[in-house]
């Protein structure tokens, strides 16, 4: 049986999508307990109450945010019994809705009842934030850093961090603009002015120092400030991912 | 982030690096690094950059400033904003006019070796050795 949690619907598009989650759930086959976080009742709680009652298959519907904290909290509370997550993401923007968007409700249903798993691996701010979005740091003005990396040390001034849950670190400085005829003329040719100097690096393991404590956020909530280690819980996380599809030509005998 | 499963690794040209770098895709490097770097595909040293240390790769790119060995097995190009102060070691060395490289070269020997040439040189002898001494029996 499936333990649906929904995020509240923002807007009006979004509790019709959700409805029709509902009623294509119950025609597959594959209807369970749904529930709907709210501020008395959060995505965490939800979760935990889930995981009591035996669930074995966690449905996280809404955006990153509210996924984050469900698959979060799943890995917290490190149940005996291994826990599969169903993820549809409803914000086209995000990073998710890549894998796990769906334009029609009934495609993200038709995942669920297949349940292809797979195995992936999630971040890991300490001591107990788990993600499989990214984390930012995002400084009112350009900060001097240091990234201390597996075999290696980095120092630089950056503008904004972005680090995924697979550990991939994206570091962004905002190279200021030229002067004023530059500005002028950059302007009236209709260039965008500035260029971004972007580093990218690979990690099994990350510390971040500043020389003030910097807020990192996962979805615009402050997890923690550095100093920070970041780690990579590899194949922590079973999820249902999309079926392949097999393509077959038309052919015209 | 969808960029970084494309490239491999990029030192910005705002970053100093100290410490070996490693990865299977490309390196391209506009920073500063003081340490190895090592990749199984390209390692691209950048005009504004500077590596000091060794660079072990496939294939290494030089516009910037690099001073160590470098050993790149398929192809080293050092373009004319580029600097090498060390040895190289590849099989395909190609250098731009307007580059600078104190060093010392190594390329490894892969055409036929003369030794072949003079087994067969001695084949041919011995088969004349052998005619003569014929020849010798025959009189």
């Amino acid at each position: 049986m499936y333990y649906y949690i929904f995020e509240a619907p923002k807007t009006s598009q979004e509790r019709i999508y959700f409805e029709k989650i509902r009623d294509f759930a119950r025609d597959f086959g594959i209807a369970g307990e749904i529930t709907q976080a709210s501020p008395a009742r959060t995505p965490e709680e939800l979760t935990q109450i889930g995981v009591e009652k035996n669930y074995t298959t966690i449905i996280a519907i809404g955006h990153d945010a509210h996924i984050n904290r469900i698959v979060s909290e799943i890995l917290n509370l490190n149940s005996q019994a291994p826990i599969s997550l169903g993820i549809i993401s409803t914000d086209p923007e995000s990073m998710l809705y890549e894998r796990w968007g769906f334009k029609h409700p009934q495609d993200a249903c038709e995942m669920l009842k297949y349940r292809k798993l797979e195995r992936f691996n999630v971040g890991m701010v300490e001591p107990n934030h788990f993600f499989i979005t990214s984390i930012k740091i995002e400084p009112k003005k350009p900060t001097r850093i240091i990234l201390e990396v597996d075999h290696w040390q980095a120092e630089t001034v950056v503008d904004r961090v972005e680090i995924s849950g697979n550990l991939y670190i994206l570091l962004e400085r905002y190279l200021k603009p030229g002067g004023v005829v530059s500005s002028t003329l950059n302007w009236l040719l209709g260039k965008t002015e500035g260029k971004v100097d972007r580093s990218i690096f690979k990690a099994k393991l990350i510390k971040i120092s500043s020389a003030e404590p910097l807020p990192i956020m996962i979805d615009d909530q402050v997890i923690a400030r550095t100093p920070v280690n970041i780690y990579r819980k590899l194949n922590a996380l079973n999820i249902i991912t999309k079926r392949d599809r097999i393509i077959r030509e038309n052919r015209k005998e | 982030m969808k960029q970084q499963q494309q490239v491999g690794t990029i030192v910005g040209s705002s970053v100093h690096l100290t410490g070996a770098i490693k990865d299977s895709s490309d390196i391209q490097i506009f920073g500063s690094v003081e340490g190895e770097v090592s990749s199984d595909s390209k390692v691209i040293i950048e005009e504004s950059s500077y590596v000091k240390g060794p660079i072990n790769a496939a294939e290494v790119v030089v516009s910037g400033m690099v001073i160590g060995t470098i050993t790149a097995k398929q192809r080293l190009e050092l373009n004319p904003s580029g600097t090498i102060k060390g040895n190289v070691d590849t099989s395909d060395l190609l250098i731009h006019s307007g580059a600078t490289f104190i060093g010392k070269s190594n390329m490894p020997d892969t055409k036929e070796s003369p030794v072949v040439s003079e087994e067969k040189e001695d084949f041919k002898l011995d088969e004349e050795a052998e005619e003569d001494e014929d020849t010798e029996d025959k009189d």
